[in-house]
């Protein structure tokens, strides 16, 4: 058995070491599209996203400068990023009142870009960037920074500076050629006939931030917010975005600690331990008395098994002398393979688990008896399993580590797996995909039966 | 699969593997599978019964076969003969009933059935009821993937 588990825990460092690559989120970008692919600047040159309406055109300008806008009061000059890299543009999108575009703040000017539309805000590790390749043929490689994979999608990243650099010479020419057109041109136009561009100002600021966040939570602890948790995350959000203004901090996830920090407020009363007496007292008021010889339940994501055994405990003592089968499940196979041999010291052991607990020479253990209601498997959740039919099912905290889609397939299965008078229990800030197959049981926070 | 089987499973692959090809053998990570998944070229399957139902595979290409059958028999085997199917049959077997015992020891009661060779080209072999854990062994000759899918009986 030594000689397994000591090989078992160095594939757990192996994939650590693989993971470390990905650790730090140090470059954060804003993505758009410019005929049906994907481009990146980075989120530090972009001064905000705008909408533009009407351009005051510039005669004699280069063919990509789209002409001049007054930014509240400041006139900026308008670069066609596709007219610039020879793409197409969309005439349809051509006709449209209001152009998607990008403020970018140089060193020395704002400039505007036109694009097709604006994606996201992503993050990742600077590593990850890769060296333009010339086959990037439709740009000129000196404006390509890098190139970047983010879930399957493979970014340019543009270097703002360079695609500014070039307008600034360009512009000196034809200042030269044309003394101070653009000038004139501004000059020549009233404020009146400018329209402010519809800024998306702080309102729509907020929702990159907010999906970036939901981004990091995904890359960091694969933990995904779909409706199962949605109301928590907007919650949150709001609450962290109070804290980090109090304390003058940067409001994204960095790291995994952040991630940690972020997510510390969702997992439900003593996940990962053995629960408390009044959580314990708490399910236990949730259970309803039941005629039947047999009681079945399925326990997912327990981990070391501190949740099953507590559950196992408040079933034995709410249902005496009922027969009272366990199926507790986890991918994790370290974890789930200490389970049956779970050994702890008893100093502050809450009262109900006291009967079934047996001291032993190195520490506190389950009794054996107890121990044969559990079956602790090596299991993913979304495989086929040979579960009967259950009377509950505890699935507190583990839905997030599982896609939307997947989470679609497990309620299923877990209506399809439960008794009529069964009930699922979920983690204190979820709640079930599909409200209309399941109801809140009343009194009790986060318990559901079948509706 | 619980988890009480799986540590048997592993020892006795890697603990046989040792012992008839004197050389190291080199434990992959372990991990879990219900799709129908491609076999390499032969494979012996050994059947479980008892307090279970489920079946234990043994998968490999045949240049590893081969490979291990030489190595057993102390002579250059070329090609997969009666010798060769033979040899592997019994790697298949001592395995499993390594597992089987050390299992009974823990109280659990499993019987087995005889082993049975399949070598082609191109086979699958289908998980589609139940999930199957899967043992990845390096060897000096070759991979083998040790496939077992138990269930409790109903």
């Amino acid at each position: 058995m030594s000689n397994a588990a000591g090989s078992l825990v160095l594939d757990g460092a192996d994939q650590k070491e693989g993971q470390e690559h990905n650790n730090q989120i140090d470059f954060k970008m804003v993505t758009f599209s410019l005929s049906g692919k994907d481009y990146g600047i980075d989120i530090m040159k972009i001064k905000e996203i705008a909408k533009f309406s009407s351009f005051t055109y510039v005669p004699n300008s280069a063919p990509y400068v789209r002409g001049v806008y007054n930014l509240r009061g400041d006139i900026i000059s308008i670069l066609d990023l596709r007219i610039l890299f020879h793409l197409p543009v969309d005439k349809k999108a051509e006709n449209e009142e209001t152009q998607n575009g990008l403020i970018l703040s140089l060193d020395e000017n704002v400039i505007g870009v036109v694009v097709d539309s604006i994606d996201k805000v992503i993050g990742f590790s600077s590593a990850g960037i890769q060296p333009p390749h010339p086959i990037f043929g439709d740009i000129n490689i000196k404006y390509i920074s890098g190139v970047v994979e983010n879930e399957g999608r493979l970014y340019i990243i543009l270097n703002a500076e360079r695609i500014c650099a070039k307008d600034d010479s360009v512009r000196k020419a034809a200042d030269s050629a044309l003394p101070a057109a653009a000038d004139t041109a501004a000059a020549a136009v009233s404020a009146e006939t400018y329209q402010e561009p519809q800024s998306y100002g702080n309102s729509l600021a907020a929702e990159p931030e907010r999906d970036f966040i939901r981004e990091t939570l995904k890359t960091f602890k694969g933990f995904s917010i779909t409706p199962v948790n949605e109301e928590w995350f907007t919650g949150r959000f709001a609450e962290w975005k109070e804290k980090k203004k109090q304390q003058g901090a940067d409001l994204q996830l960095k790291s995994a600690d952040d991630a940690d920090e972020y997510l510390a407020s969702y997992y439900s009363a003593d996940t990962g331990r053995f629960w408390e007496d009044d959580t314990a007292a708490r399910y236990t008021r949730a259970l309803a008395a039941q005629s039947g010889k047999i009681i079945q339940a399925w326990s997912i994501g327990s981990g070391k098994g501190f949740e099953a055994y507590s559950f196992a405990a408040i079933l034995a003592r709410k249902y005496p002398g009922v027969m009272l089968k366990v199926w507790a499940h986890d991918n994790d196979l370290l974890a789930i393979s200490t389970a049956p041999n779970l050994v702890f010291n008893d100093d502050e052991l809450p009262e109900f688990l006291g009967p079934y607990i047996v001291m032993g020479k190195n520490g506190s253990s389950f009794q054996t008896e107890f121990k044969n209601k559990i079956f602790f498997e090596y299991h993913d959740a979304l495989h086929p399993n040979s579960l009967p039919e259950l009377d509950f099912i505890m699935a507190r905290d583990v839905l997030p580590f599982f896609s939307q889609e997947d989470q679609a397939r497990l309620f299923a299965e877990f209506h399809e797996k439960l008794k009529p008078t069964g009930l699922l229990f979920l983690g204190d800030n979820e709640k079930p995909l599909d409200s209309s197959r399941w109801a809140p049981v009343s009194g009790a926070r986060a318990v559901y039966k079948k509706s | 699969m619980r988890v009480e089987y799986i540590n048997p499973f592993v020892e006795a692959s890697y603990n046989i593997l040792k012992e008839v090809l004197n050389s190291e053998v080199v434990r992959g990570e372990l991990y879990l599978k219900s799709s129908s998944t491609p076999v390499l070229g032969v494979a012996a399957l050994v059947g479980l019964a008892g307090d279970v139902e489920g079946r234990v595979l043994f998968d490999m290409t045949k240049d590893t076969a081969i490979g291990i059958a030489s190595i057993m028999n102390g002579e250059k085997l070329t090609v997969l003969d009666e010798l060769g199917k033979a040899t592997i049959t019994e790697l298949a077997n001592l395995i499993t009933a390594q597992a089987v015992t050390k299992l009974h020891d823990l109280g659990f009661k499993f019987d087995l059935t005889p082993p049975a060779l399949f070598t082609g080209e191109n086979m699958e072999i289908s998980n589609s009821q139940v999930e199957a854990l899967i043992v990845p062994m390096k060897l000096s000759c070759g991979k083998i993937e040790i496939n077992v899918a138990i269930r409790e009986r109903a």
